[in-house]
């Protein structure tokens, strides 16, 4: 080899410190970047297939109007590889050989479900057993409610329409079932083609057609966009995140995995730029030397512009050679907890933004610095030249601060994101800037003197004050980065927790009639079973608003879903723990009049406190003011209404049913049976797959939120130790040089300990700082408002911290308390 | 180059009136004041003076490793303020050497590839070969594969000055080459500079306080509050 290919050697370069913290940082970058975005991808798709059961599919497409959905839209779904599947939907009579009952037809075909599973059950007593197809031609599955309603059994014809059709099971779950409470009629199952021949779609009739489709995400975004323009105003395309009891948690997930990323990217970005900094100081001799040697400014810039090149390939291969077993590891860890693992799955997109990322450290955060070796005067082979410190250029810093946030930005797609990183950054370096101040003026008066090691680590902390700094600003950074992630995590995880509690309802009983209200409770009661608050249902419709009609009233092209069905009315007392009044007044004690109503839709119909609301009942009409605005717990799994009344109300006069949840644990399941024989009237909804499921679904997201957290907090450690190292040389010598004039090791020891324990306390306390001020604007950008405070959680930081840098510091020490200083001295030259 | 009418016959280094002074951050720092001098291509010329006098100025100033605030430097018949950095930098690539007081090795290359590396710069027919004959007359033939770690002070000059001599320069500039070393390896280092400098012919230009080796060089020169003259050889 040459001495110049030498000189350009990578393989050289590896002997140099500096070069391997550039390269550990950038390692650990891309790393970092490639799992999370490997284990993001992953986990999404996950999600996605958990999800997907909500809809029976990965999408749905549903068309209202009665109107079928062209048949050219499915196959073009198929030519473009995706399953498909059909459902119709519509309420119609069915008749038995003792009586009649309205049901509610889902008639599916083969396809059906695309994703997740039917429960069934051949007869009331059989086993409960797991199908993935719906019922064959000729075939009905029913509700077991039905089988009392018409007293019918198992093997039975019923029929439908024109059509005569055989019950040959019992349909006890469907996928997509969720927990429309509007269905209160009984449910019943059969077979797409056969919806012809019953003959009871006619125009007009109130008849749902949804078309299923399921595939590769790609296909399925490209299909929606072949399809977006073909469809009408009344046709819904609903995808998982639709799917509402989990798009919050979801979408919050996303959120802090995107979050995840970006600090990893800004760890990584400080790291390689301390690093590099650090190298191209230490480099400026060599420079010097090249240019007395007669190497040119083009000749030195090429030598360190294919260096940088080469560490980059270095280090994003060496990154995604760690990424790649980071990966298959978390998703090994994963697949544990779940009943449908999916495979390890390269996607080869996910590797672009940690490709990016270490292209960007390197070249917005290491070239400055190195490219700016240039410029080091030939003259400095001889004597150091005085102003060239090395100090950023504010171009440099401005530079490095929009790539690093462009880079974010392109990473997660939120702008919001950017602002509140770049606003906590901003905020913590005016804050280091005020302490730096206070600092350097009380530390000044404690100069001179010697003895304790108190007065050594102050005096230490004084004169080494710039690069104090920079490093208590460094470490502030990373603390705060990891501190911020903590909060959010905390926040996430106690959301979730209280959204769905271990022993959240998964039973609701539909449908109780009055006289049963008491004998229901006592049975659960006496079967130990805590049941939530029985609230009274009245069905009717909003149709006047200010005595307006609501058609009228409702200008908005928008459809309002709660105007096309009859509402849940109910009559309360008291306010429900988890609903929150957000205008007006709870109804006072004895109070008649007035309605409460939930706030989305209340803005929805644009209704304010005061408005006279006009409900039809059957043939009644009553007519309330609006007294309060309350939001609602959607996915708490408790009974929700949109429009309550008070106890004493006019509604209370009408005709009601009751309706109640509890929880039930899956090896009581025979007390269903029990329940179904002794109030055959009543509706039992089985919710509680859906909540196992959702809380799986949360627990694999906690884990990864774990994860992620680890090798935030690794990386972050990382860069304190670049850049404590960083200063190694200086501190070893100097260590030695005081052992040399006679200093105690002891003395040497708890002076540097103490010194950096201040230096970690005072980090770790801005760091808090920057992470609260980080977290306010995170909150009102990117979480909507609804985040819990926990700065007790990181209320230990700064100790933490102080601890920690202690530690680094001492084990710096340990070569020159081990070595003489003499030879250290010498190796230090 | 070798038809530009200035360039004397036997003259490779000529000052006329170099002053250089620095800015502080509130007044100027004059180093050095109206130095002229002119050396002869061959010659072996020495700069001694007090420590903070200004020889280190004025030797990164001759050898182009800076330019004057005032005057001219001709080397080798190029005048050095006229030329780029790159300029300079190249001319030093083909006919300057350096040695200085603490040898300015690069940590990482062995010694064999300390010496290649400015040959390979200049672009060489043959470095290797020539960088391995070099060590083998400075006395380290079996030490190539070394890094500088590994070798003493005085074995580190030795190399350096096989650096400076490897690429046959025309002119060899040294900043107090003995300056590290004690007298006994001071003394065989001076012992091979001139030994070189006599064997190539190569101009030598450098800045000692060992008196003894400023006395075994053609000229002296002193250098006392900024201003240079000539010592009249006893
Ligand atoms: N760039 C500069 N900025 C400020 N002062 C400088 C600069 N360069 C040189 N000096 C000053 O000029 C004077 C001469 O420096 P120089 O290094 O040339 O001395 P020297 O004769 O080589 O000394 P020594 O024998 O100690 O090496 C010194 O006082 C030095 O501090
Ligand atoms: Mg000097």
């Amino acid at each position: 080899m040459t001495a110049t290919r030498k000189l350009a050697s990578v393989q050289r370069d590896w002997r140099e410190r500096d070069v391997r913290v550039v390269l550990a940082a950038l390692v650990i970058a891309v790393a970092t970047v490639a799992t999370i975005a490997l284990f993001a991808s992953h986990l999404q798709r996950t999600m996605m297939t958990s999800a997907s059961t909500f809809l029976a599919a990965d999408r749905q497409l549903t068309a209202g109007t009665g109107q079928p959905i062209p048949d050219t839209w499915l196959a073009e779904a198929r030519e473009r590889g995706l399953a498909t599947g059909r459902m119709v939907e519509f309420s119609t009579m069915v008749f038995g050989d003792q009586g009649f009952q309205l049901v509610a037809v889902k008639a599916v075909s083969s396809d059906y479900p695309l994703r997740g599973d039917i429960e069934w059950q051949a007869s009331p007593d059989a086993l409960r057993e797991i199908r993935q197809q719906g019922p064959g031609q000729g075939e009905l599955w029913v509700n077991p409610r039905l089988l009392r309603l018409l007293e019918i059994e198992p093997g039975d014809t019923v029929e439908v329409g024109n059509l005569s059709l055989q019950v040959t099971g019992l349909l006890l779950r469907e996928p997509d079932g969720g927990f429309n409470l509007a269905a209160l009629s009984p449910r019943v199952m059969m077979h797409a083609d056969d919806v012809a021949a019953t003959g009871v779609i006619q125009d007009g009739s109130r008849v749902s057609f949804t078309a299923l489709f399921a595939g590769e995400e790609q296909t399925l975004d490209a299909y929606q966009n072949w399809l977006e323009p073909q469809l009408a105003a009344s046709h819904r395309w609903r995808s998982i995140r639709d799917a509402e009891a989990l798009a919050g948690s979801l979408e919050k997930a996303e959120g802090f995995l995107l979050l995840g990323g970006s600090l990893a990217v800004l760890l990584a970005a400080v790291a390689v730029a301390v690093a590099s900094r650090q190298y191209a100081l230490g480099q400026r001799d060599v420079v010097a030397l090249l240019k007395t040697l007669g190497l040119t400014g083009r000749g030195i810039g090429r030598l360190y512009f294919v260096r940088l090149l080469v560490w980059g390939l270095a280090g994003a291969l060496g990154g995604l050679l760690l990424a790649l077993p980071a990966y298959w590891g978390l998703a090994a860890v994963l697949a544990q907890m779940l009943d449908q693992p999916l495979g390890f799955r390269l996607d080869w997109t996910a590797l672009g933004p940690a490709l990016m990322t270490a292209l960007v450290a390197l070249f917005a955060f290491a070239w400055p610095p190195v490219y700016r070796l240039r410029k080091v005067p030939a003259m400095r082979v001889l004597r150091s030249q005085p102003g060239e410190g090395g100090q950023y250029a504010w171009l440099d810093l401005l530079l490095a601060v929009a790539a690093i946030f462009g880079l974010v930005w392109w990473y997660t797609g939120e702008p919001g994101l950017v602002v509140a990183l770049l606003g906590g950054v901003a905020a913590l370096m005016l804050v280091m800037g005020v302490v730096g101040w206070l600092l350097v003026l009380t530390l000044r008066k404690l100069g001179g003197g010697g003895g304790s090691s108190w007065r050594l680590a102050l005096v230490a902390l004084y004169r080494h004050r710039r690069s104090s700094l920079a490093q208590i600003a460094v470490f502030a950074m990373t603390l705060m980065l990891a501190a911020t992630l903590i909060l959010v995590r905390s926040s996430l995880l106690e959301d979730w927790q209280a959204q769905l509690p271990d022993d959240a309802p998964n039973h609701f009983l539909i449908n109780i009639a009055p006289d049963d209200v008491d004998e229901v409770a006592s049975f659960l009661t006496a079967r130990g079973l805590s049941q939530e608050a029985i609230y009274p249902m009245v069905r009717g419709r909003l149709t006047h608003i200010n005595g307006v009609p609501v058609r009228q009233a409702v200008t908005k092209d928008e459809d309002v879903n709660a105007l096309n069905r009859e509402l849940n009315l109910t009559w309360m007392a008291s306010l429900p723990a988890d609903n929150r009044l957000t205008a007006g007044e709870w109804f006072a004690p004895g109070q008649r009049e007035g309605v409460s109503v939930e706030s989305e839709l209340a803005s929805q119909l644009a209704i304010g406190l005061g408005d006279e609301l006009g409900f039809t009942i059957g043939a009644e009409v009553i007519s309330e003011p609006v007294t309060s605005i309350r939001t609602v717990q959607w996915d708490s799994m408790k009974p929700n209404f949109y429009m309550a009344f008070p106890p004493d109300s006019a509604l209370a006069r009408m005709p009601s049913t009751w309706i109640t949840s509890f929880y039930l644990e899956a090896d009581q399941k025979a007390a269903i049976n029990d329940f179904t024989r002794r109030f055959p009237t009543v509706s039992v909804l089985e919710v509680d797959h859906i909540i196992e499921r959702i809380q799986q679904i949360v627990a694999q997201v906690t884990q990864a939120i774990e994860a992620i957290l680890a090798l935030i907090l690794a990386a972050a450690l990382v860069v304190m130790a670049a850049v404590v190292s960083a200063t190694l040389q200086d501190r070893q010598r100097e260590g030695a040089l005081l052992r040399t004039l006679g200093g105690r090791q002891r003395l040497l020891v708890r002076s540097t300990m103490l010194e950096f324990a201040l230096l970690g306390f005072l980090a770790g306390l801005l760091a808090v700082i920057g992470a609260e001020m980080a977290l306010w604007a995170l909150q009102q950008r990117m979480f909507d408002g609804d985040f819990r405070w926990h700065w007790q959680v990181v209320l230990p930081f700064p100790f933490i911290s102080a601890l920690l840098l202690a530690l680094f510091g001492r084990w710096q020490l340990r070569p020159v308390l081990t070595v003489s200083p003499m030879v250290l001295l010498r190796r230090l030259e | 180059m070798t038809d530009n009418p200035t360039r004397s016959q036997d003259t490779i280094l000529k000052v006329s009136d170099l002053s250089h002074w620095v800015d502080l951050a509130n007044d100027t720092l004059t180093i050095l004041q109206g130095v002229s001098l002119e050396i002869k291509r061959g010659e072996s010329a020495a700069i001694v003076g007090r420590s903070g006098s200004g020889k280190t100025t004025l030797l990164g100033l001759l050898a182009g490793l800076d330019v004057p605030s005032q005057g001219k430097v001709h080397l080798d018949g190029a005048e050095i303020s006229a030329l780029s950095e790159d300029q300079r930098a190249q001319l030093r690539a083909q006919r300057v050497g350096f040695v200085f007081q603490s040898f300015q090795l690069l940590p990482a290359m062995t010694a064999l590839e300390n010496v290649m590396l400015p040959l390979e710069l200049a672009g060489h027919e043959n470095p290797e070969a020539s960088a391995r004959e070099l060590l083998e007359r400075v006395g380290l033939g079996d030490r190539t594969g070394h890094t500088p770690r590994q070798l003493s002070g005085g074995e580190q000059q030795r190399v350096a000055i096989a650096r400076a001599f490897a690429s046959h320069p025309v002119i060899l500039f040294a900043d107090e080459p003995t300056g590290n070393l004690d007298n006994h390896t001071g003394q065989a280092i001076s012992d091979l500079m001139m030994a070189l400098n006599r064997e190539q012919g190569t101009t030598l230009v450098m800045v000692t306080h060992d008196q003894q080796l400023a006395d075994r060089c053609d000229r002296q020169f002193a250098i006392d509050g900024g201003a240079l003259q000539e010592v009249a050889r006893s």
